[in-house]
């Protein structure tokens, strides 16, 4: 019993996407062509942002030339019968291609290849997202036909509506019986936003020709510029490093320079040597030097109001918002310093009776000061210069005290771990990057890291239990995961953090 | 609703002969209309929200008509309408989402049932079941048995939906039988064409009304009416319904040459099985079939001598039944061995016990019954390849992309109102600490998902309050109940609030209002405030109403604010049911009618300000609380530009509407400087321009940029 089988289209979705447009515009464009169709859906509460499929089967033979037979049509996507999958996100085209819907004789994969992350990559405290590149690397061996392209490449293909792109590539693709013209029909009779459709559909069938390719702009890493120039004396301190570490370093370098000044710069270069001279491994020295300059550049009140009154950012902001020449924007700044960062800013005497003083009447997060400021406005801009202004203030500021002698502590640590084993060193150099964020964020991760160089210190952590460690304080917020690995390390000993330390005014 | 239903007004006026092409969902509106229904009335819920939609907005054909319309206050007000069709030759129609509808209008669906009907009584029942289903798993069939009614479960198809409505009507009729049709989520959505048939008016309606109102104690429920009934649906009502099916030949067979074999389905897996056939070369495009199929398109009651005739002479049937228990199963085999076959049964042997059905189960299915009954002259061999295939480039996916896949489950849409009222939880649980959370039904259940993680329980539609004093009683701090507005009008005002009140239970309620039924797709509701023709009605009041002395309201964008009472409520020591009322329109509904206003204003040239929030990239350290914090899809990731840095930054994505919660949170959490709000001018008026020039000149950093 052959004879002509249905054409089936599954389209992968996110909800709110125009998905369900995307399908209607195929069905409107088969009903066109006189051709038996139907669609299903699942929409229901997949349209909030979740992940959705719609379903369609076209059969390839006209009302007219079937005289009155009518296909039966399925309303469930066959595993092993897709002709042509559609997926607007590639982590959907992994799952498609996961729940067996791309075929590798059958299947004609149109996917768009950018990522929308979900949720639970996005709330990861370092990195969670999923690896795109093996689920790129399938997308182009899997299916019998692959046609693959990043709008978010493009600046072009980001303005216009995904789901016309998609119909464009899956018209371009061959795979379905109806003319071009056909899908560009079902868009106009829409009536809705037809322009910017059909410029959308015009592009997707062109990415489906092979006509235009959406690469990547090879954007050159940022690199910081010096206003005041380069002493010789950094030039040649940076010479005088390995040579393997001297990109980062000279990174390093800059930020220190813009941050404070020339003479901050040359602390970090010599911590840097000296840490060159007890340490071997090249992958510790290179994490050293990549988180010795941000702790060293550790943001405060005056970096930040510095950070955003320079003429750059306004102009990335402009970019961001996609203000155009002509239009006016207005720029408020969310900034409500509390007493932890007022502290951090007075001599250390000063701040510790502020601080101490906050927290016995439990004011520590309650007393702030909300500034929202308008940093597009005069007065907004010039306070926000006065607050940069403070940076000749800030060696003698409490939390500059605080903060290098923590620094020194960890560089101490990595020396000694170097002394036991080279890849302890590694793991106690990569433990810096627990210090971030501003606020509770940042005393949480000064808290972890001083949990983790003790432990080393007594000899209870080795380089896997350090990594175990420091993946742990990663995983969640509330210390819980620390806990768990720190206290299995102690054998039952009680691990205590020191309290004095996890005091510590660190906000920002 | 903010949607206009125009076109699919347009498609249930279509007359003799005329196309229909459409939702299935539409099909089965417009089926109604040509039964002749004089009343139809029904409460929202995917799959069939868009049938209730139509109606609401096509009063004007149905008062042409003659046909009533009920928004009903739940599905069992819904249920109760149907009791017009006890005395009177009303045709009446009632529709929602099953089982957890059925559910709730069980009472008057019991009453119904005994009573029995004289005018034709269905309901339209959008069985929400499998994968994407925002429900609990269960089968409307047992409804259909414990009380006596029909259950119809039609092939697939926009023609014969349209025709077994009919004969459903017809079949109440003539069995005196309330009726329910089943339509699968996926059957609803389904895109098809039929050719339509002119409305036909109710023979009763208010262009013709009644004149006498009947009384007969016969069909009160009551004893001993109700001894009376009971023996009436067995003696009277069953028998005419067999009958009728048979007559009618509501159930289909399409016979094949493999007679040794059979398949019996549900209707609405029909296409599923032909699918299956169909990739085994045992069946063509058009349902032309090898295998003997009997479709059940009416699965409650079995017609036994119409199953016995179609398995004489077969040593076994497949029977392809979705969900459990196996009702079907049990009942084909009890008919079968009392008279006296020895076909075997298959079913749950070798499809799933539990689960939906999809197209790969009922070729598994399928492909194991072939196997196990060994019919003459089938390649089984070829079977097999098929399942191969798909295990193979299932394997070699798994094999490339290794690991779990993130999921990505539906949550709250970008601006989402509801959203900050989450944000404040988490934050007054840093204070007072972990809270249980008595969650209920809507969107704001997205709660109990990433990031936010509130919700311990969820027991059923506007139960959130119910469900909280039992833990209340037992727990050393409050507990708090969530409860929507959608809720709060289904039964939460009396099941939750006056039983609060009564019970002098000590709690919070937070009672998240956004102006509509927003998860079933925006319909109104009494506190509805977009509705135009009536004034609503303040859920603060009708809470102040039953008793409530503790009332707040806030505005939910107010993150401080909404903190603020949160941790009052939670840490207050006055006794007794506390509600917070967390205002803020559905963000869907509201771009839906802002986003044309803005673009005409934009095409007229009109000033027009655009708020977003953004993300600095060289403050963000990448440490994700805000996201932890929100949840926000607009609020994402991107990959750090510091060459220095490697943890990606959080980044928000032109889709921001500028709700605002990202700057709030990183405020009220203290989180970091690095969010700002940038009002973008478009078609700047001259005192903009001038001020902006100004500006430009004053401050130095802005000299240049433009």
């Amino acid at each position: 019993m052959t004879g002509d089988r249905p054409i089936g289209v599954l389209i992968a979705a996110l909800g709110g996407e125009g998905g369900g447009v995307l399908t209607d515009w195929i069905v409107r464009a088969a009903m066109r062509s006189d051709l038996p169709v139907q669609s299903s859906s699942l929409p229901g509460v997949a349209q909030r942002t979740g992940a959705t499929t719609y379903y369609v089967e076209i059969f390839p033979r006209t009302h007219r030339a079937l005289e009155g037979r009518r296909p039966v049509l399925g309303l469930y996507p066959v595993a092993g019968a897709i002709d042509l999958m559609i997926a607007t996100e590639l982590l959907e085209a992994g799952r498609a291609m996961r729940e067996g819907f791309v075929s590798p004789e059958r299947t004609t994969l149109v996917a768009a290849t950018h990522r929308v992350y979900a949720t639970v990559e996005k709330m990861a405290m370092g990195d969670g997202r999923a690896a795109a590149e093996p689920i790129l690397d399938a997308a182009r061996r899997m299916p019998a036909t692959a046609i693959l392209f990043d709008p978010g490449a493009d600046d072009r293909a980001r303005s216009l509506p995904l789901n016309a792109i998609m119909l464009g590539a899956a018209a371009g693709s061959g795979t379905l019986p109806i003319p071009e013209d056909a899908f560009a029909q079902s868009i106009r009779d829409s009536g809705i936003a037809v322009e910017a459709n059909l410029a959308g559909f015009d592009l997707g069938l062109r990415l489906a020709r092979g006509e235009v390719v959406l690469a990547a702009p090879k954007s050159p890493a940022p690199t910081e510029a010096v206003a005041e120039g380069w002493p010789a004396d950094l030039a040649a301190a940076l010479d005088g490093l390995p040579g393997f570490m001297s990109d980062l370093a000279a990174a390093g370098v800059r930020r220190l320079v813009n941050y404070q000044d020339a003479d901050y710069a040359r602390l970090y270069l010599a911590r840097l040597s000296r840490l060159a001279a007890e340490v071997r491994d090249q992958a510790a020295l290179r994490e050293a030097a990549r988180h010795l300059a941000l702790w060293m550049a550790y943001d405060d009140i005056v970096r930040v109001a510095d950070l955003k009154s320079r003429p750059d950012r306004y102009r990335r902001v402009r970019d961001e918002v996609g203000a155009k020449a002509g239009e006016p924007v207005r720029v408020v700044e969310h900034f409500s310093p509390g007493v932890e960062e007022v502290s951090a800013l007075l001599t250390p005497a000063l701040g510790k009776r502020l601080f101490a003083w906050a927290e016995r009447r439990n004011l520590l997060d309650r007393l702030s000061i909300s500034l929202h400021v308008e940093s597009t406005s005069l007065s907004g801009y010039w306070r926000l210069r006065l607050l940069a202004g403070l940076r000749r203030w800030r060696r003698r500021t409490w939390r500059f005290a605080e903060e290098q002698a923590l620094i020194e502590r960890w560089l101490g640590a990595i020396g000694a771990a170097a002394e036991k084993h080279p890849r302890l060193a590694r793991e106690v150099a990569e433990c810096a990057r627990l210090v971030k964020g501003y606020g509770d964020t940042h005393r949480r991760g000064h808290g972890n890291l001083l949990r983790i160089l003790d432990a080393v210190a007594a000899g209870r952590l080795d380089a896997d239990g350090v990594a175990r460690a420091r993946e742990a304080a990663l995983a969640d917020p509330d210390g819980k995961a620390i806990g768990r690995v720190l206290d299995q390390r102690a054998n039952s000993v009680t691990f205590s953090t020191n309290p004095a330390a996890r005091r510590e005014p660190q906000g920002g | 609703m903010e949607r206009s239903y125009a076109k699919e007004i347009a498609l249930l006026r279509l007359g003799e002969g005329e196309m229909f092409e459409g939702e299935g969902i539409l099909a089965i509106a417009k089926g109604l209309l040509q039964a002749g229904v004089s009343y139809v009335g029904g409460y929202q819920g995917a799959p069939v929200s868009h049938l209730m939609d139509v109606f609401a907005d096509a009063r004007g054909l149905l008062g042409e008509l003659g046909v009533h319309f009920e928004s009903c206050a739940n599905e069992a007000a819904a249920a109760a309408l149907l009791g017009a069709s006890i005395n009177y030759p009303l045709r009446g129609a009632a529709v929602w989402k099953s089982t957890v509808g059925t559910n709730v209008a069980s009472d008057a669906l019991s009453n119904l049932a005994s009573a029995g009907v004289v005018g034709g009584t269905v309901i339209i029942l959008g069985e929400d079941y499998g994968q994407g289903a925002s429900i609990i798993q269960e089968r409307t069939h047992a409804f259909a048995m414990k009380s006596q009614m029909w259950l119809i479960d039609p092939r697939p198809d926009h023609a014969r939906f349209v025709d077994l409505i009919d004969e459903a009507f017809a079949l109440s009729e003539a069995s005196s039988t309330p009726v329910m049709m089943e339509f699968r989520i996926r059957a609803c959505h389904m895109h098809g064409r039929f050719a339509c048939k002119d409305n036909r008016p109710p023979a009763v309606s208010h262009h013709s009304p009644l004149r006498e109102p009947v009384y007969d104690y016969g069909r009160i429920c009551l004893p001993p009416s109700t001894y009376a009934q009971e023996k009436h649906k067995i003696e009277v009502r069953l028998p005419a319904a067999l009958d009728f099916i048979r007559k009618r030949g509501l159930n289909e067979i399409f016979p094949g040459r493999h007679d040794d074999i059979g398949i019996v389905v549900q209707g609405g897996l029909y296409n599923t099985v032909v699918r299956a056939l169909q990739q085994l070369d045992l069946a063509d495009a058009f349902g032309g079939t090898d295998v003997p199929i009997m479709v059940l398109n009416v699965t409650y009651p079995l017609v036994p001598d119409e199953v016995s005739d179609f398995c004489a002479g077969k040593r076994a049937v497949l029977l392809v039944e979705e969900g459990q228990p196996d009702y079907l199963e049990q009942a084909l085999n009890a008919i079968l061995r009392r008279a006296g076959s020895d076909t075997a049964v298959v079913g749950k042997a070798v499809l799933p016990m539990a689960g939906e059905y999809t197209a790969e189960a009922v070729l598994t299915g399928v492909v194991r019954f072939l196997e196990g009954s060994l019919p003459k002259g089938v390649d089984l061999t070829a079977a097999i390849r098929v399942l191969d295939r798909v295990v193979a480039a299932k394997s070699r996916a798994a094999d490339l992309i290794s690991g779990e896949l993130p999921r990505r489950p539906p949550g709250f849409c970008t601006g989402c109102p509801e959203r900050p009222v989450f944000s404040a939880m988490k934050l007054v649980e840093r204070e007072v600490g972990k809270v249980h959370v008595s969650a209920d039904i809507g969107c704001h259940s997205f709660s109990t998902l990433e990031p936010f993680n509130l919700g311990n329980t969820i027991l059923g539609y506007g139960l959130g309050l119910s469900g909280a004093p039992g833990v209340g009683a037992n727990f050393d701090r409050r507990v708090v109940s969530v409860m929507g507005d959608g809720g709060f009008w289904h039964n939460g005002l009396t099941s939750g609030v006056a039983g609060a009140v009564f019970n002098d239970t000590d709690g919070v309620l937070l009672i998240v209002e956004n102006g509509y039924t927003s998860a079933t797709g925006q319909q109104h509701i009494p506190s509805s405030e977009a509705r135009r023709d009536r004034s609503p009605v303040s859920i603060e009041r009708a809470v102040r109403a039953m008793g409530v002395r503790w009332v707040r309201t806030a505005r939910s964008y107010d993150l401080g604010r909404m903190r603020k009472i949160l941790r009052e409520a939670m840490t207050t020591a006055e006794k007794g049911l506390k509600v917070i009322v967390a205002r803020g329109e559905c963000q869907l509904a509201r771009q839906r009618r802002i986003k044309p206003l803005t673009r005409r204003r934009l095409a007229a040239g009109q000033r027009v300000v655009r708020t977003r929030y953004g993300v600095d990239e060289s403050v963000c350290t990448g440490d994700h609380s805000c996201i932890r914090l929100s949840g926000c899809p607009s609020l994402t990731l991107k990959d750090n530009p510091d060459p220095l840095r490697r943890d990606p930054i959080a980044h928000v994505n032109d889709d921001c509407v500028g709700c605002g919660l990202c700057g709030e949170v990183a405020d009220a959490a203290r989180l970091c400087p690095s969010f700002y709000r940038a009002d973008v001018i478009r078609n700047p008026g001259w005192w903009d321009r001038l001020r902006d020039g100004l500006r430009n000149r004053l401050v130095p950093a802005l000299r240049g940029v433009e």
